[in-house]
């Protein structure tokens, strides 16, 4: 018989307040896991959408909301003759409630900008200009529409035609519908306006010069920001805000969590007053009983982390195997973030036992022989 | 080495005050005893005994006075742990088993304090169990025992880390008759083959001739010092 043996069976005495406990752990980090996971799949997908689209550089002024603000298109002819720039790509951006879907990325492309070559055709065509009342959808928006080619697609008040189901290369390419941009510009007022460039620059330019030529468009147009497509996301407030909430949300569980684990070592510390001055009369150090105690409760945490992570993984599946949203999460579920969720919980269960370890330490021998 | 004539425990003027000394358990108790001694400290409820046997486990710390064991003070001793650990075996009258774990296992708790390593832990507890003759209900759990049989269990126990001094808390209080007498002859079998020294704390005076030397209590103090009366 081993000390950890001891610690394992404390545990168990109880099965179903440690149980329920457990799942306590676990929700809160089946939260981690799932909303830190999903947001940081989002930040890989969107990068990933940009490398696809070959963009260095992303212009926009970003504000609170999800979509970028909308600014003059002139601004792109002011950045089309900076050094370095090689071409360059306006496009404007809206989330848009479409149809039976919630909420799609509606992405209307400069007609003649490189944005449209990494669209790969499956079906159908490309529209044929930049006046044609057609758009072409990414294949998860067609399969979350229930479009295919021929079909008509109410976008607001226009009635425009599927003319081509498309390959984008990425999560956010493959769920949005793209069209030629004067005609969603057109669509939503907003003649004039763009609210993104994406900048390619020209091939051997450094990283130094990319960074200068970030300060050089902000300084020919004060009104945007300019940031290296990487780092376009994470700098965004609303992405920040998003992923704050992720964190947020997930941190709130975790702290149900510790409750849960503080409480149940507590109560198991002021249940085994009297076994635990036992075992101090038997020789124990009171340092062994504390340690006890918070071996008790790290043990509490990692079981609880990998349940945590096994219900979040399992939870995510699911959610990709719902119809609503079936083809638009692509979250990133590394091995880092499952490993380092584990390691939350084992901290979380350290922590919630520091206290329940002190009151045990607190306990005297002399108990032993009363009663 | 044990030896007949080394003072295992010398007490001097011991008091015991709780409560502000509003409550004195031990109003200043002077007694002495050998190596191989067996022991009892006998008096009603109240009168002290417990809180002595405390002090001569170093659970609790007394008031004033001063209490050696082996030449050394039980007050100054640096690791009180350790000398519960190896130098004594305490025997509770609830028997004080941990309820989820068996006989064997029981018996190997207090060895976690030593440096033996888990098999020869095993086989030592073994040896314990088959010395207390209940080597066939290793693997059962405390519920599963009767009181006989679980304060025998206690007794290895007691012994899992070859203390020479054995305290034993009216180890008979909560059995019947007959399982009163096994664990008194196991007590004084321990104490005679082993040389053990052995203190017993009882309130029952038949218990108490089986020793060789009685402390009688009253009111805190010891009212009577020597070998047991007919």
């Amino acid at each position: 018989m081993t000390f950890f043996f001891i610690i394992v069976r404390g545990l168990t005495r109880r099965p179903v307040r440690t149980g329920l406990t457990l799942l306590g752990i676990s929700i809160g980090i089946a939260a981690v896991v799932a909303l830190v996971g999903i947001s940081r799949g989002f930040e890989k997908s969107w990068e990933t959408g940009l490398k696809a689209r070959g963009t260095d550089i992303v212009v926009s002024k970003m504000g609170s909301s999800l979509a970028p603000k909308p600014f003059s298109d002139a601004v792109a002819a002011v950045i089309l003759k900076l050094p370095h720039v090689a071409a360059i790509s306006s496009q404007f951006v809206e989330l848009l409630s479409i149809e039976s879907s919630q909420m799609m990325m509606l992405s209307g492309r400069q007609w003649d900008g490189y944005a449209w070559k990494n669209l790969k055709l499956i079906s159908g065509r490309m529209p044929l200009d930049a006046k044609e009342q057609a758009v072409v959808l990414g294949q998860t928006a067609a399969d979350a529409l229930k479009k295919k080619v021929g079909d008509p697609l109410q976008i607001e008040a226009a009635e425009l035609t599927v003319v081509g189901i498309v390959d984008g290369g990425a999560v956010v390419e493959n769920g949005s519908a793209v069209l030629a941009l004067p005609l969603l510009q057109e669509i939503m007022g907003e003649q004039g306006r763009i609210n993104v460039i994406d900048v390619r620059v020209t091939p051997g330019t450094s990283e130094a010069e990319l960074k200068q030529l970030c300060t050089e468009i902000v300084r020919s147009a004060p009104d945007v920001t300019a940031l290296a497509a990487g780092d376009h996301l994470s700098n965004s407030q609303s992405f920040r805000m998003v992923k704050a909430m992720s964190w947020g949300t997930s941190l709130l569980a975790v702290l149900v969590g510790v409750l849960g684990v503080m409480n149940t070592m507590l109560m198991t510390v002021f249940e085994r007053k009297q076994e635990i001055s036992v075992l101090l009369a038997l020789g124990w150090k009171p340092s062994r009983i504390v340690r006890m105690v918070l071996w008790e409760s790290a043990l509490l945490g990692f079981l609880g982390g990998v349940a945590g992570v096994i219900i979040g993984v399992a939870g995510i599946k699911m959610l990709q195997k719902t119809e609503a949203i079936r083809g638009l999460l692509e979250p990133d579920l590394g091995i880092g973030l499952l490993l380092s969720s584990i390691v939350i919980a084992v901290v979380v269960g350290v922590l919630s036992g520091l206290y329940p370890a002190w009151r045990s330490s607190r306990i005297t021998p002399a108990l032993a022989l009363q009663g | 080495m044990k030896n007949s004539n080394t003072c295992v425990y010398e007490a001097v003027a011991l008091k015991k005050e709780y409560e502000g000394g509003h409550v004195q358990a031990l109003r200043g108790v002077d007694f002495r005893i050998d190596e191989g001694e067996f022991v009892s400290i006998v008096g009603s409820s109240g009168c002290g005994k417990t809180t002595l046997l405390q002090m001569l486990g170093a659970l609790d710390k007394p008031s004033t006075g001063s209490l050696l064991y082996r030449g050394q003070s039980l007050l100054e001793m640096n690791d009180p742990s350790a000398y519960r650990a190896r130098e004594i075996g305490f025997i509770f009258q609830s028997f004080h088993l941990l309820p989820t774990f068996t006989a064997l296992e029981n018996i190997q708790i207090p060895m976690l304090e030593s440096d033996l390593p888990a098999s020869e832990r095993r086989g030592r507890a073994l040896t314990l169990l088959r010395s207390v003759g209940l080597e066939h209900r290793a693997q059962h759990c405390p519920s599963k025992l009767s009181g006989g049989e679980r304060q025998r269990v206690a007794i290895a126990r007691s012994l899992a880390n070859g203390p020479s001094v054995l305290l034993a808390d009216e180890p008979t209080g909560n059995l019947d008759s007959e399982n009163a007498r096994i664990i008194l002859d196991l007590l004084v079998r321990l104490h005679e083959e082993q040389k053990m020294t052995l203190v017993l704390v009882t309130h029952d005076m038949i218990i108490a001739r089986k020793a060789g030397r009685n402390l009688r209590m009253l009111d805190g103090r010891i009212v009577f010092d020597g070998a047991p009366t007919p």
